[in-house]
């Protein structure tokens, strides 16, 4: 009922000068008391209860509290050690117009459209997508938490350093599902399943219509530029088809799905076209390719 | 010996009867198996007494409301006991699933709200997460007898045996209490609906979850209005939610919503069709000394009240029971410490959980008193007026019906008396959430996790 692995007494008088004085107790039990929360936000905020929805309520008292957090943490200074290098432009950023980035393409512009991908996503405790660069105009939350995340998931780090995380809360937040802010009379059901269907459609369309694009990627590079570098120097510099995927509405998610695609592919083609060879390094990022996978077939019904 | 409150004034002989360490308080009854083995779908998610008193229902995880129906005869009994019994049993939401989200809708039963009595038969409003209904609870006590075409067990008569005609007459049968949903009302709400609040016009009502209030006619279950959306257009702008909504009891055109971050905001919906611009605002400027990364979290507004009377209002926030004056936005005219021992343990709270109990409050018919639970089956009433404050516990073991509850109170250390108990023993899973206080008189209900308690004060 009390903290967990935490001497009771010690941690009350430590919550007791804390709470009365901060700025008078000393930095050690700040820090610690700090440290404690932060994770403990985390936790609560990738711990699903299962098999039904979470209080928003809930969720974004945890996400202001680990804001507040954070904010702290860049106010006292020093840099937040990223563990991606950021490169140019993110993987979102098309028609020069901003984007939201990387949020593993199940953030999307239309909101509602992605919500069967999210829902299967969010069954995972850890959202690994394969968004290529951590820019730093991304939410101030999501540094402190990869920098979490990576310390305690360190073969995830060593695997692909253009591996992206993300929050679980940014992606339920970007599924939810909006009504016409010009009717204030709501007919929810119907416009509700009517986007949802509408949005699923268009993505196994849109999906489909990359995987076409995609071999056309892989015969010039080898196996390990594609882990090794940035996908989206990649994809942009390198590949025709890459202002055509502008110009579809879902334009992130659809470009995301290639990067899924490719990494899935590329294991194939790495090794001569079987699709089932495992990369020589890393069990770990099969394991999330297959989970990817399964994904994809669920979408495109494959 | 009282326990502390924010002003402290020991004036026992103000109310005759009370002795030291005893409580004016009884136990009446208790409801609901006595078992430790608690099954999920029996712990009670809501309290409510009707506008006469008369009924009191409560619902539960499991989706079913029950009706308990207060003795007329008791009533009358010289010791004045008010003995509730089960008047009316029923399912009142299924659980449900959602395809497009793959998500469960729970059925548990959110809140009940009682119509005011029109005719014969009572009308609740209940919810679960995303739909309202209404039911109608109606009794049947006689019943038509003497048909032509049938026999009383139903079989019809032959024709040719009918040689004259009589009319049917009714009888008296055994009293049969029905509930029928007589409307459903269409899923408005993408978010968990978290109020729902009967205007004093008795036509129309509100809903409220996260991020929107929709405001209904209760005839028309195809349509609603949305009077207040927070919802930013960039989800990740989000911080703030609507925790709360009520109805002014008197002026159907106000009604307040309280936030996750402790402000309530009063709209009139005369001023326009969208009440996205308060006409109030009600915060107080929060404490620096005590900030802490949970004051965000317990300045979380969990019920709203508005007073009898319509002058005032109750918040509930985790640690503290806020009394505002409508006519006064900048900070409350009394505030009460519910259970302020628990602000060192915030963090222990956190982890599992507790901080984001959403305690209830309730007034005395009166308004002279307040109540709200506690945790360790402790509620604690304040008296106004008096300016006094008292503990008390639910606990069958502890207690018989008739005799006075005794007081509580809670120490930071170890205890040294045996009405006391150190704030390390409390039993954070024994927590009262749900309170409601009888319109008239001084009968309280309140549930513990799986039990209904109804308590009673001591007449002079």
């Amino acid at each position: 009922m009390l903290g967990k692995g935490l001497k009771r007494k010690l941690e009350q008088e430590e919550e007791n000068d804390v709470m009365s004085c901060p700025q008078d107790a000393s930095p050690t039990c700040y820090w610690l008391q700090r440290q404690t929360v932060l994770n403990l936000s985390l936790l609560k905020l990738h711990s699903r209860p299962g098999h039904s929805d979470p209080g928003l309520a809930r969720r974004v008292l945890i996400t202001n509290t680990l804001r507040h957090i954070q904010d702290e943490l860049r106010g006292e200074g020093g840099p937040i050690p990223q563990p991606f290098p950021s490169t140019g432009a993110p993987l979102g950023v098309v028609d020069g117009c901003r984007e939201r980035p990387a949020d593993c393409g199940v953030e999307v512009q239309s909101e509602g459209s992605l919500t069967p991908v999210s829902r299967l996503e969010e069954d995972r405790h850890l959202l690994l997508c394969l968004s290529p660069s951590i820019s730093r105009q991304q939410p101030p939350s999501s540094s402190v938490i990869k920098d979490s995340f990576t310390s305690a998931l360190a073969e995830i780090e060593d695997l692909c350093p253009t591996v992206g995380i993300t929050t679980l809360f940014t992606t339920e937040m970007g599924r939810s599902l909006t009504s016409d802010p010009n009717s204030r009379q709501t007919h929810p059901d119907l416009s509700e399943m009517n986007s949802g269907l509408d949005s699923v459609s268009s993505l196994s369309d849109s999906a489909l219509s990359v995987f076409g694009h995609t071999p056309s990627l892989l015969t010039d590079f080898s196996l390990d530029d594609f882990l090794f570098t940035e996908i989206d120097s990649l994809l942009f510099d390198n590949v025709p088809c890459g202002s055509s995927l502008s110009a579809s509405s879902g334009a992130s998610k659809v470009v995301s799905m290639v990067t899924d695609d490719l990494v899935k592919t590329l294991t194939g083609y790495g090794n001569g076209g079987t699709s089932q060879s495992a990369l020589p390094s890393n069990q770990t990022f099969k394991l999330d390719l297959n989970e990817l996978d399964h994904i994809m077939e669920v979408l495109v019904g494959s | 010996m009282w326990s502390l409150c924010w002003t402290y004034s020991l004036n026992l002989s103000s109310v005759p009867g009370d002795g030291e360490g005893q409580s004016r308080w009884c136990l009446s009854q208790v409801k609901g198996a006595i078992d430790d083995d608690v099954a999920e779908a029996d712990i009670i998610s809501a309290v409510e007494f009707s506008h006469s008193g008369e009924l009191l229902a409560t619902g539960d995880r499991g989706g079913r409301i029950v009706i308990f129906q207060q003795e007329q005869e008791s009533k009358n009994l010289p010791q004045g006991r008010a003995e509730y019994n089960v008047y009316s049993t029923f399912q009142s939401h299924e659980p449900e699933f959602d395809y497009l989200k793959s998500l469960e809708i729970e059925e548990k039963i959110n809140k009940i709200r009682w119509l005011p009595q029109k005719n014969a038969a009572h009308f609740l409003l209940s919810t679960n997460d995303k739909t309202v209904k209404l039911w109608k609870i109606s009794e049947r006590d006689k019943r038509p007898e003497g048909y032509n075409l049938k026999e009383e067990d139903g079989r019809y008569r032959h024709p040719s045996s009918l040689t004259t005609l009589r009319v049917p007459v009714f009888q008296p049968m055994d009293l049969m209490v029905e509930a029928s949903p007589r409307r459903v009302y269409a899923n408005a709400h993408t978010y968990h609906i978290n109020s729902i609040s009967v205007n004093s016009d008795n036509e129309t009502y509100l809903s409220a979850d996260d991020l929107r209030i929709n405001l209904w006619h209760l005839d028309f279950t195809d349509r609603s209005f949305n009077i207040v959306d927070i919802k930013p257009a960039n989800m990740e702008e989000l911080t703030e939610v609507i925790t709360a909504s009520e109805f002014h009891p008197l002026q159907c055109n106000t009604f307040v919503y309280g936030s996750s971050k402790g402000s309530v905001r009063l709209c009139d919906m005369r001023a326009s069709a969208l009440c996205d611009q308060h006409s109030k605002l009600f915060e107080e400027p929060e404490d620096p000394s005590t900030r802490s990364f949970f004051s965000e979290i317990i300045s979380s507004i969990s019920d709203v009240k508005f007073s009898h009377s319509g002058r005032y209002m109750m918040t509930r926030d985790y640690l503290t029971l806020k009394i505002w004056d409508l006519h006064m936005e900048s900070r409350p005219v009394e505030t009460y410490q519910v259970h302020g021992y628990l602000r060192s343990k915030l963090c222990s709270l956190y982890e599992n959980d507790c901080i984001f109990d959403k305690f209830e409050c309730c007034w005395r018919g009166d308004d002279s008193e307040v109540m709200t639970g506690s945790y360790n089956n402790f509620f604690r009433m304040f008296d106004r007026d008096a300016q006094r404050d008292v503990t008390l516990e639910a606990s069958w073991e502890n207690g018989s019906p008739g005799c006075s509850l005794k007081t509580w109170r809670v120490c930071a250390g170890s205890r040294r008396k045996r009405s006391e108990i150190g704030v390390d023993c409390l039993d954070f899973s024994r927590k009262i959430l749900y309170t409601s206080w009888h319109p008239q008189d001084s009968i309280v209900a309140l549930a513990t996790v799986n039990n209904l308690y109804i308590f009673q004060e001591k007449p002079n």
